[in-house]
Formats: C-alpha cells, sequence, structure tokens
C-alpha cells in the first residue's frame, strides 16, 4: 500500500442482482487532503462510500482505509472516522442536541465546545424535536455531530443538501478549519462551487468507475475554453477551422477550444474584426456537463 | 361533492388499484375461518354424539370462550360456524379497516407523501375519507368472499350472509374508530396503538361479559358484543348490525371534526422543546429510548390482561362444579380435577405468552423500520459493532416479552390462588415461568427473519401466527401430536403433574437459540440500508 494515502481502493466491484453498482474502482485519497468525490446521480458514489463504512461488502478489490480493512476492523476504524450522510434521517421524538451526543459518543469522544460553538455558526435550535426539523438542519444535526469528534477522516456523502447560501459559506469555513487540523476529508457533492473551493484534488465516477482523477489544474487541461466573441463581419461556420461547438446569434459567436489552441483560435478570428471578446477558462462546470454528455451518449449509443 | 372532499374519487380509485391487495390477507383470513368450518365440521363430527363431546370439551374448557365468544349451538354446522369464525373473522376485519385507514392518514403524513397530495386540488377531508372508502370496501369483499366460497362449500345462504355481515360491520366500526384515533396520535405508531388497543380491549371485553357472571348491558355496551348478538344459525338478529352502521358513521364524523381542529402533520397535542443534550450514549439505552412508549402501553395491557385473566381463573369452579357438563367426566375417574385445572391454567398463560410475543416482534420490526428509514446507517457508521447494536434489541425484546408474561402471570397467579381452586401461588408462578422459553422462541423466529431475511418481513410473524393457529385452531381440525408439537407452547409442561417432561421444552430453548445465532449471524453479515 502507498504510505500517505487515508483510503486506498483498488479493483472494487460490488453488484445488486444483476446490476453494477461499482465495476473496477480504483480511488486514492491522500493523507490532509479534501478530496471532492463527482458524480451524477446512480454512478456509485454512494455505494462506495457505503462499502468504506463497512455497510456493503466488496464483491471483489481491495479496500484500505487508514491502514486497516473497512469490514474486518469495522469498530476501531469507526472510532477514527465521522460520516455525514446525504440524507440525514432523524429519530422523530428525539431532539438534535440528544442526535448530535447519541452519534457523538457512540464513536468515542465529543468536543462539547466544538458542539455549542457549531451549534452557534449554523443557528441550530438542539431543543426541537427530529420530526420538526427541515431538510437543511437535519443536515446541520449530522454535519454537527461529524465535526465535533475530534477524527482522522471525515466521509461527507452530499453534506449541504437542503443548505441556504449563508449556511453552504459556514460549511466551507468549518471544513477548511478542519483540514487545518490534519483531517482527511472524502468530500461527495453535487454542488460545484462547494467542491472548486474545497477540493485539493478530485476525483469523478461514471457508471462505476473513476474515469478522472486529479487537481483541478489538471482536470482543466483536459477540458476545453470557452470563447465569446462579437465580429464585425458574420464568417461561416465551415471556415473556423479548429473550433468546436460553434454557436453564432447574429453577430455573436460562441465556441470553444482546446487550451492549447488558444492562439490559433484568436488568428482564426482576428480577420473578421473582434469588436469584444471574452475567453473563459475551463470550469469544474463546463467539465462536469462535458463528462454528462458522454455518459448520455454511451447510454444511448447501446 | 363539495370542495371539503374534492379528488376523493380519483384518488380512491388510485389506492384501490395500487394498494387494494394489501386487503388481501384480510380477506383470505376470514374466508379461510369460515369455509374451513363448514368443511371439517361434518367431516370431524359426523353424529350426535361426537358433536355433544365436543360441546362439552368447548364448555370444560372456559378459556376458550375468551376468545371465539360463548357456544350458543355447535351441534349444526351452520352452529359451529358462528362460533368459529364470528369473533376471530371481526377482529382481522377490524384491524385490517384500522391499518388502511392510519395510513391512508397518519402513515401517508409522516412519509411525506401526503404533502405531495394535499398541495394538489384535493379537499381537507379527502384523505380521512379515502382512507374510510378503502377500508368499507375492503370490509365488503371480506363479507362477499367468505359469504360466496362458505355457501359453496355448504354453508346456510342467510345464516352465512348475517355471519359474513358482521365481518363488514366489524370493518366499517373500526374504520370509524381509526379515523379518531389518527387525530389524537402524532405519527402513524401512535395512531396504530391507539385503534388497535381499543379493538383488544373491546375484544377481551366481550369474551369477559359472557364467560363470567355479569349483567347483560356489559354485552351491549360493547360494539363487539352487538356482532355476537347477531346469532347466525341461532335465531338471527339482523337488527344489531343497524347499530353498528350508525356507531360507523358517528365515528367517522367525530374523526372528520377532529381533523379540522388539528395542524397537518401535528397531533391533538403539540410538542414542547426537549433537552438540548442527550444522555443516551450507548445502542442498549437506543433501544430503550426508541422502544419506550409502546412498552409503557404493553405494560399497562399486561396489567389488564392479568387482571382479565385472573378474575376469569375464579370461574373454573363453575364449569367442574356440580351439576357441570364436566362434573360427570370428574366423576367418572378418568380425570382429575388439579389436570383440568393446570390444563385450563396452562391455556390461558398460553394466550398470555402469545399476546406477550406481540412487543418482541414488534422490537426486531423497529430495527428494520429504523433501517429502511436510514437510521441504522449512522449507527452503525460509529464505533459500533453490528452485534452490539443487534443484540441489545434481541435483548430488549426477550425482556419486554418475558416482562409482559411475568405481569400478567404473577396477576394471575395470585387471582388464583385465591380463588380455592387448589392451585398454590409456587406452583403457579413455576408454571408462568415455563412459558417464557416458549415465547422467546416465538419471538427468536423475527429475530432470524429480521436478521438474515427482511426482505420477508411479514414471516416474521410466523411464530405467532403459527402458535396461536396450533393452540387454538389445531384441535378443531384434529391435528397430529407432531403437527400441534410445532407450536413450542405445546411442549410446556403441567408443574403438577409428577410425570411431567422438562424435555420438550429444553428442546424449545436450544431452537430458539439457534434461531438468535442465524439471526445475528445474518444481520453481522449482510448488506445493510438497502
Amino acid at each position: 500500500m502507498e504510505t500517505g494515502n487515508v483510503i486506498e481502493i483498488q479493483n472494487l466491484s460490488k453488484s445488486f442482482g444483476s446490476f453494477q453498482a461499482l465495476n473496477e474502482l480504483n480511488l486514492g485519497v491522500q493523507q490532509g487532503e479534501v478530496h471532492g468525490f463527482l458524480g451524477p446521480n446512480g454512478a456509485g458514489k454512494s455505494t462506495t462510500i457505503r462499502v468504506l463504512l463497512g455497510l456493503l461488502r466488496a464483491d471483489s478489490g481491495t479496500v484500505r482505509m487508514l491502514g486497516g480493512d473497512p469490514w474486518t476492523d469495522v469498530v476501531a476504524l469507526h472510532r477514527r472516522l465521522a460520516y455525514v450522510p446525504g440524507d440525514v434521517s432523524l429519530w422523530p421524538s428525539m431532539t438534535g442536541g440528544e442526535a448530535i451526543d447519541l452519534l457523538g459518543s457512540l464513536r468515542g469522544d465529543l468536543d462539547r465546545k466544538r458542539r455549542d460553538e457549531l451549534l452557534e455558526r449554523f443557528k441550530l435550535d438542539p431543543t426541537k424535536r427530529g420530526r420538526q426539523y427541515s431538510k437543511g438542519n437535519r443536515q446541520k444535526v449530522a454535519i454537527i455531530a461529524a465535526l465535533a469528534s475530534n477524527v482522522e477522516l471525515l466521509i461527507l456523502d452530499e453534506p449541504t443538501n437542503g443548505f441556504d447560501p449563508l449556511m453552504e459559506s459556514v460549511f466551507q469555513d468549518v471544513i477548511l478549519e478542519t483540514k487545518a487540523r490534519g483531517t482527511s476529508i472524502l468530500l461527495s457533492s453535487h454542488i460545484l462551487s462547494e467542491v472548486e473551493n474545497l477540493a485539493d484534488r478530485l476525483s469523478i465516477i461514471r457508471e462505476g468507475q473513476i474515469i478522472r482523477t486529479g487537481t483541478l489544474a489538471e482536470m482543466q487541461g483536459h477540458a476545453t475554453t470557452t470563447i465569446h466573441a462579437t465580429l464585425d463581419r458574420i464568417p461561416q461556420a465551415a471556415d473556423l477551422h479548429g473550433l468546436i461547438n460553434i454557436r453564432l446569434d447574429g453577430r455573436h459567436l460562441k465556441a470553444s477550444t482546446d487550451v492549447d489552441h488558444i492562439g490559433n483560435a484568436m488568428e482564426l478570428l482576428a480577420p473578421y474584426g473582434l469588436t469584444a471578446l471574452k475567453v473563459e477558462p475551463p470550469t469544474l462546470e463546463s467539465l462536469f456537463l462535458h463528462l454528462y454528455e458522454t455518459d448520455n451518449d454511451q447510454v444511448n449509443a447501446r | 361533492m363539495t370542495d371539503a372532499f374534492a379528488g376523493t374519487k380519483q384518488l380512491l380509485q388510485t389506492t384501490l388499484k395500487h394498494d387494494g391487495r394489501n386487503y388481501a390477507p384480510w380477506i383470505a383470513f376470514a374466508t379461510f375461518l369460515s369455509v374451513t368450518s363448514v368443511i371439517v365440521y361434518p367431516w370431524l363430527f359426523p353424529d350426535a354424539r361426537d358433536r355433544a363431546m365436543f360441546a362439552g370439551a368447548i364448555g370444560s374448557n372456559p378459556a376458550m370462550g375468551l376468545i371465539f365468544g360463548p357456544a350458543f349451538d355447535l351441534s349444526t354446522t351452520d352452529g359451529f360456524n358462528a362460533w368459529r369464525a364470528l369473533a376471530l373473522g371481526g377482529f382481522t376485519s377490524a384491524l385490517g379497516a384500522i391499518l388502511v385507514v392510519t395510513q391512508a392518514t397518519r402513515g401517508q403524513e409522516d412519509s411525506g407523501q401526503a404533502e405531495l397530495l394535499a398541495s394538489g386540488a384535493l379537499g381537507r377531508g379527502s384523505r380521512l375519507l379515502v382512507g374510510a372508502g378503502f377500508a368499507a370496501i375492503g370490509s365488503v369483499m371480506v363479507a362477499i368472499f367468505a359469504w360466496l366460497t362458505t355457501i359453496l362449500f355448504g354453508g346456510d345462504v342467510w345464516a352465512t350472509l348475517l355471519l359474513a355481515a358482521t365481518f363488514t360491520a366489524s370493518g366499517w366500526m373500526f374504520a370509524g374508530v381509526a379515523a379518531i384515533a389518527a387525530q389524537l396520535g402524532s405519527d402513524a405508531r401512535t395512531s396504530n396503538s391507539i385503534a388497535v388497543g381499543t379493538l383488544g380491549a373491546l375484544f377481551l371485553l366481550r369474551g369477559l361479559s359472557y364467560s363470567l357472571d355479569v349483567p347483560d348491558w356489559t354485552v351491549w355496551v360493547n360494539p363487539l358484543g352487538w356482532m355476537t348478538e347477531t346469532r347466525p344459525a341461532t335465531g338471527d338478529h339482523w337488527w344489531p348490525l343497524i347499530l353498528a352502521v350508525v356507531f360507523a358513521i358517528v365515528a367517522f364524523g367525530i374523526g372528520y371534526a377532529l381533523q379540522s381542529h388539528r395542524d397537518f402533520g401535528q397531533g391533538a397535542i403539540a410538542p414542547r422543546p426537549g433537552p438540548a443534550n442527550g444522555n443516551i450514549r450507548s445502542p442498549w439505552r437506543l433501544a430503550l429510548r426508541l422502544n419506550a412508549g409502546s412498552m409503557i402501553t404493553w405494560t399497562v395491557a399486561f396489567v389488564f390482561v392479568g387482571a382479565a385473566f385472573g378474575s376469569f381463573a375464579t370461574s373454573i369452579e363453575d364449569f367442574i362444579g356440580e351439576g357441570s357438563p364436566i362434573a360427570a367426566v370428574l366423576e367418572s375417574g378418568m380425570v382429575s380435577p388439579d389436570a383440568l385445572t393446570s390444563a385450563f391454567l396452562v391455556t390461558i398463560l398460553t394466550m398470555v405468552g402469545i399476546i406477550a410475543a406481540v412487543p418482541g416482534v414488534q422490537t426486531m420490526l423497529k430495527v428494520r423500520s429504523e433501517e429502511i428509514e436510514d437510521r441504522v446507517e449512522p449507527i452503525i457508521a460509529t464505533a459500533t459493532h453490528r452485534i452490539n447494536y443487534y443484540g441489545s434489541n434481541i435483548a430488549l425484546a426477550f425482556l419486554t416479552s418475558a416482562g409482559g408474561v411475568l405481569i400478567a402471570g404473577t396477576i394471575i397467579a395470585t387471582i388464583a390462588t385465591g380463588a380455592d381452586i387448589g392451585v398454590h401461588f409456587g406452583d403457579a408462578m413455576l408454571q408462568v415461568l415455563t412459558v417464557i422459553p416458549a415465547v422467546w422462541a416465538v419471538v427468536a423466529v423475527s429475530v432470524m427473519v429480521v436478521g438474515a431475511r427482511p426482505v420477508l418481513m411479514l414471516a416474521a410473524w410466523a411464530g405467532i401466527i403459527g402458535s396461536f393457529g396450533l393452540t387454538f385452531l389445531g384441535p378443531s381440525f384434529k391435528l397430529p401430536d407432531w403437527a400441534l408439537g410445532i407450536s413450542p407452547f405445546w411442549h410446556i409442561p403441567y408443574v403438577t403433574d409428577d410425570n411431567a417432561t422438562w424435555m420438550g421444552l429444553v428442546w424449545v430453548a436450544i431452537a430458539g437459540a439457534i434461531l438468535v445465532v442465524i439471526g445475528c449471524v445474518g444481520f453481522g453479515h449482510r448488506d445493510l440500508a438497502k
């Protein structure tokens, strides 16, 4: 096993009946990093996380977490990690405060001071019953229970589902503070700005396999840059060789090009008389959408 | 149709289409009871002598009367069917109606389904009306199936129709009771407990009213008493059915009125803020907390059951005393009064035991519903071993059911000892203890199902249904000993009998232990949270 990796998954497969949820999946999370875990719905993110938590048993492949086996060393490992599910279900008659203390004490210890501080920062009333909380507030209960524990690894499965922008920003602050304390974090999320702000590296999963992994900068190297231009003369799309996804709306042009070919693109467009120009570096969103589309193409091709 | 009930028709059609099959078990059980009566009766009791002996045997075990009610006439097929099917058929029909109404109201509010529906063009009272409508139609289906199949196998057309009509009437009345309960409880579980508790209490009171020497009005204040008083095949009184219809309409009206006074998703009593800090720090404490409400309810129920069955024990004198049919049997020396008292005590303790297994099975099923609602996942994701979690719940299930037996059993033993019927308190308590391994074996069936094969959730009730069927219906089928022996209660020794063998109970304990081990291994190895 590589040193420095808190999670090391090799060739992991898991199927439910005839449905292949994970197919030879490989994933590595380094010590001390925030690792973004992205993928379309149903791609296998939660299944991967549940295997890591020892809730599901792997069909094949090797999984190592914090130097142990998630299935056999389950209790020892769980003392060192905390988990936030994407859809928190609370006990209807138990208050949020009771639920936080229950989950915290079952894990081992709970930093009372940090618990109270987090309640304050997330503006959560701990005296309400589970059934009275809104979606976002139920998530807060699980997040506070996880973050108030002194653990080496956090596993977060779409933790900010249902958060308003204010709470989202509190969450991002708190995660960065937690990382600064040396905690490694696996963050599955659909909120791309959250991943862009927090993740040191990320992995993209599709149909049970990791298809890209690396830093955001590395990923952007694979992606295309978007060009918005306003031109004096209207070109023929066929003349703009080297640009892709061309859309012409009167004198406005929108097109994409590889990062390496931006210079060529400028040379192509200059003869048409550029009056306005905007070049957008590849965002995670465009990258993700691109992978989504490929995904759909493959599904349709079957 | 007014706005208050807008959309009822469409919603009812959809509900019938998607959930209609949920009624099948209730229809099947009532039909089965009635049809088997007319099939087996002529075959088991071909002549008048057999029938008289059977009537005598029923009369000698008053505990049977608690469940089946009075045997007005066991000398005809239809009289036998009325005795055997009326009480239990009405009970199951009512149970089905309660569950349907609760699901259509409270259940949907808990799951959030109702919010989707209520935001549509749906009247405020529509969901309640749909629940009641579903229950009303389901109850009619119970009667139609039971009636047609029974007359097909030789039942009398009118007597059977009246019997079947009591099934429908029971369903309607308790749909009304459930409509009220759904407004009082703040979730589906509480509402179901209130309505089913009412049904159970009235069922038991009816049995007592007929078995004890009490005034007639005790029968007439009990809606289930009206059902018995229709007397199919022994008088054919149709008019009590009118009382039932009035009762159903009034109960539904009260439920509707209460509903318009409560907020969506809330009960009659608004929740207060709770503690900001928790003191639950182990799976055991969690299991205790989650089952606390139902444990309190059951404790009260067992005090009641103990008092009811115990007061009943005092009446055994009437059955073995001078001039009773059984006195002649006793004089012949074939059966001793002690053996008869023991048999009686074991029968009522078996009944207590079967009831006591219910909270045990419920505790295990709670584990499954927690799992389905994604609340086991965060617990197992902490440093809690699966076996620790599951074991805590098993321990609680066993303790709750044993506690139920002990509470009711102690009261029964105390009352029976004071009744001067030759029962010693020590013997009676020992007899109470012998019931516990059998109860645990029944609960162990649910431990195995929830642990190893939770998809077959209904199978968790197999132990209870099987034991009940074999103990109380088995003899009327003249089943052989090996078949009756499948019920763990069959192996309970009579402690006053010197020749009593305890080996049967040892085997019951071993079988129960094996089921628990299978359940624990299954829970430790299967995929969770699916």
